[in-house]
């Protein structure tokens, strides 16, 4: 497996370095941001701890979201007939040459994790302890494992090109979910008050939303651990469809 | 001696050094920056530096184990960083279980020595509460770092080490005291127990030396059996993330969380090191009964 996950980082080396790189800028732009607008003194009370959080867990998604944009990169490098043919020949199989990819954005997405969290944990000590966007940190990498678990299959059964535009699809459809609940569900909680923020929070805070939220890091979990299975069995009929 | 056992000498006082110098140099300057023993201090600024201290702090066994791997050329061999979970699943799920299986039996220890008996009325069970356990359980995926990088020094670097130079029931007691002894600086400024009992701070530094011994028998157990230091961080990581309290601060009524924070830190680690010298002793029989059965697999797969 080792032999495996080496290649991967080394034909991949270039967008894996890209990746660490974009992270690392969000999270300088994230300290510097602490620091510019002065730190604990910016903190006047919840509500702007709560958006400064907000602000800091957006630019820790966007750290995050290189390493997804790469993902279909992984795979176009192997996705020809000889190739898999090869990882088929292996003493690990089509099994381990699919497992090695996931290894290896799961240890992209640790290794971006743990620059947001050293990140999120120095802004933490400039504003006197006062923001912290480290659950915001676990929830953003959990998404990240759920989209990549939704991907992954589909790059591997229709080619990387197919994959990419049902991806797009799966998160068009949720973001049309997310419209519809807006513009027909029921929102008095967002409506009835003036400050959204505080109302976002009374919302997470209220009946049983928690427990909910609480649920999604262990189904992100074991969905990713079922994508890789589900790919496993898929890779076969997939590499019949490559091109030569 | 032989020339291998001086080298391995060699190579765990520079680890040991590397491990415990910031600490002994940081935790003063910081004492004295403040004004305060700063683990008691309750100004939001000092409490946000600990946390970042704690943070950081945890991550100095793994830089010392990289550094004293890079000057003494020994290079990355049996470095655990394999996952090697195939037919070590067990040890994987104990990894996750026993932690929280004695953070709750501790925490129903405290109960019923605090309310004299464990009552219904004292717990609010609740799926709001279920949900906040459950949230506190996945924050173990990001306090897995700092766990990670106290483990990938302790049990990655210098347990082995010591294992090569005496027996094990000898390594782990040195291990766990040498563990304890690495904390002193921070239980002098009040980790864990404050600064108001008796027998300061030698009292906090000897319980703090007996509890790391009962962790490093269960956590050695759980690293040298599969052979990866995983199991050990997420066990370490669960093991601060929900102690007794937290849970209790979870599942307990306002009443009873107001009730415990009234226990002095010192009965209450007690009551904890209790159960887990009953952790420690299990784990201590289940590391013998192992024997050198394997072994070499095993060093080949680390």
């Amino acid at each position: 497996m080792s032999g495996l996950l080496y290649k991967n980082f080394r034909i991949n080396r270039s967008s894996f370095i890209f990746s660490l790189c974009t992270a690392i800028l969000c999270c300088i732009v994230t300290i510097l941001f602490a620091v510019f607008i002065g730190g604990a003194d910016s903190i006047k009370d919840d509500n702007a701890a709560t958006s400064i959080g907000m602000v800091n867990a957006l630019l820790y998604y966007l750290a995050f979201l290189l390493p997804s944009l790469t993902t279909s990169m992984l795979f176009e490098a192997d996705e020809n007939k000889t190739c898999c043919a090869f990882a088929m020949s292996l003493p690990q199989g089509g099994k381990g040459h699919v497992e090695s990819k996931y290894y290896y954005l799961l240890i992209l997405n640790i290794t971006v994790l743990f620059i947001a969290f050293t990140s999120d944990m120095i802004s933490f000590a400039i504003y006197g302890g006062k923001v912290s966007a480290t659950m915001a940190l676990m929830l953003i990498f959990c998404w990240r494992l759920l989209v990549s678990a939704i991907e992954v299959p589909f790059v591997i059964r229709f080619g990387s090109q197919h994959g990419v535009e049902i991806k797009g699809v799966v998160i068009f459809f949720i973001f049309m979910l997310i419209m519809i609940y807006f513009f027909f569900g029921d929102i008095s909680w967002l409506m009835s008050v003036e400050d959204p923020v505080e109302a976002f929070v009374n919302w997470l805070n209220s009946g049983d939303t928690i427990f909910w939220i609480s649920l999604f890091p262990f189904i992100s979990v074991a969905a990713y651990y079922l994508s890789c299975r589900i790919s496993v069995k898929l890779f076969r009929k997939g590499a019949e469809n490559y091109e030569q | 001696m032989s020339n291998d056992k001086k080298l391995t000498i060699k190579r765990l006082l520079i680890f040991l050094v590397i491990s415990f110098l910031p600490f002994i140099v940081i935790v003063p300057i910081m004492w004295a920056y403040y004004g305060e023993p700063i683990f008691v201090s309750e100004k939001d600024n000092v409490m946000a530096a600990t946390s970042v201290l704690g943070v950081f702090g945890m991550m100095i066994p793994s830089c010392a184990n990289l550094i004293t791997r890079l000057v003494t050329r020994e290079g990355f061999g049996r470095s655990y960083l394999g996952l090697n979970c195939k037919g070590k699943m067990g040890y994987f799920i104990a990894s996750v279980l026993v932690p929280l299986a004695y953070s709750a039996v501790t925490m129903l220890v405290l109960c019923a020595v605090q309310f004299g008996g464990i009552q219904e009325s004292l717990a609010s069970p609740s799926l709001q509460n279920t949900g906040l356990f459950l949230l506190n359980l996945a924050f173990s995926i990001v306090i897995f770092f700092p766990a990670f990088g106290e483990e990938w020094g302790w049990r990655g670097y210098m347990m082995p080490k010591l294992m090569e130079l005496m027996p094990k029931p000898a390594a782990v007691a040195a291990g766990g005291v040498i563990w304890g002894l690495w904390h002193a600086p921070l239980t002098a400024a009040g980790h864990n127990f404050g600064v108001d009992y008796p027998g300061y701070p030698w009292l906090g530094i000897l319980f703090m030396c007996v509890d790391c011994v009962c962790m490093n028998a269960f956590l050695t157990l759980i690293t040298e059996k599969t052979r990866s230091v995983y199991p050990a961080a997420f066990a370490h990581a669960l093991n601060n993330n929900l102690s007794a309290t937290i849970l209790l601060s979870i599942f307990g009524t306002q009443a009873a969380a107001e009730q415990l924070t009234d226990i002095e830190p010192m009965s209450f680690f007690m009551v904890y090191l209790a159960v887990l010298a009953l952790v420690g002793i299990v784990s201590m029989i289940l590391l013998l009964k192992g024997g050198k059965k394997g072994s070499a697999a095993l060093d080949n797969a680390a």
